[in-house]
């Protein structure tokens, strides 16, 4: 009997901004070994940035912290984890050191096949993403990025079209 | 030496072209935004060409956004390029936001410096 092999890795750093490329080689690594369709490790590769970006801007709020990211293969896909331990979900963030956009969400949800957030405030956060190997259709045309750049800098989901 | 580097190339007179080559996030944002803010300065168009790069993230599209604002503000021709065979890691998000239009994007970067020469708003 042959026992499929089931890669798994999990990085654990602080969570600062020279550690989101490290995570992204470190994906990028494990896609190469499963052989995966470039259009599919494109997609992984933003949206596990976007998702690592909110923890080490949101997350901690400019205190240490630590970011987690499990990659977890399966016969269809790779499944991704970015978790934290920080102030949990905010309604929106209580600073902003860096100026975000407000895009993160949105683009792992159009880049993903699917996405789960959990978390509440003081609690930490966790953003779970699956990717399947062998896509159907993109994933942008179920979960399109709505809206464009508010008058204020940021993304407003409601706008009509970028000003 | 730097895997990811971001220059100015002065060599068009009234246009300062800022090069972006390699991966950048949030990591790099910040260098960005210190370059983008030294070619306004200097008063022309500005063409950010993105031809060399293999990754861009939402942080560098804050600050790509935050430069056009301030360009159409001043009057000054902000246009970005990305050259003929664009990595999928650039186009992908500049595809599904929307923001090929606005920004705006074109393929070359003597066509981006003609349009940011002439003010060519997006």
């Amino acid at each position: 009997m042959t026992v499929a092999v089931v890669p798994e890795v999990r990085l654990t750093m602080p969570a600062r901004a020279e550690g989101v490329g490290v995570v992204r080689q470190a994906l990028a690594g494990m896609a190469d070994a499963l052989a995966f369709n470039a259009a599919v490790v494109a997609d992984m590769k933003m949206a596990v940035t976007e998702a690592c970006t909110n923890v080490v801007v949101h997350a901690y709020e400019g205190e240490e912290g630590t970011l987690e990211v499990e990659m977890l293969a399966d016969d269809t896909g790779l499944t991704i984890v970015v978790r934290d331990w920080g102030t949990g979900i905010q309604p929106r963030p209580q600073r902003r050191e860096a100026p975000a956009l407000g895009l993160g969400l949105p683009l792992i949800a159009a880049l993903s096949d699917s996405f789960e957030l959990r978390g509440s405030t003081n609690s930490g956060a966790e953003v779970r993403m699956t990717f399947i190997a062998d896509r159907a259709g993109d994933p942008a045309n179920a979960n399109p990025v709505t809206g464009g750049v508010g008058d204020d800098g940021r993304w407003d989901p409601t706008a009509e079209e970028p000003s | 030496m730097d895997a990811n580097p971001i220059v100015l190339d002065e060599s068009a007179d009234d246009v300062v072209v800022v090069v972006v080559e390699g991966e950048h996030d949030i990591y790099t944002a910040p260098t960005l935004r210190e370059r983008l803010d030294e070619a306004l300065e200097r008063g022309g168009g500005v063409v950010v060409d993105l031809t060399g790069a293999t990754f861009v993230d939402s942080s560098v599209l804050g600050a790509l956004l935050d430069a056009r604002r301030r360009a159409l503000d001043a009057d000054q021709g902000y246009v970005v390029c990305v050259g003929e065979q664009v990595e999928p890691g650039v186009q992908r998000i500049l595809d599904i936001t929307g923001l090929v239009p606005v920004l705006p994007v074109v393929g070359d970067r003597s066509q981006a410096i003609e349009h940011a020469r002439a003010g060519v708003r997006g």
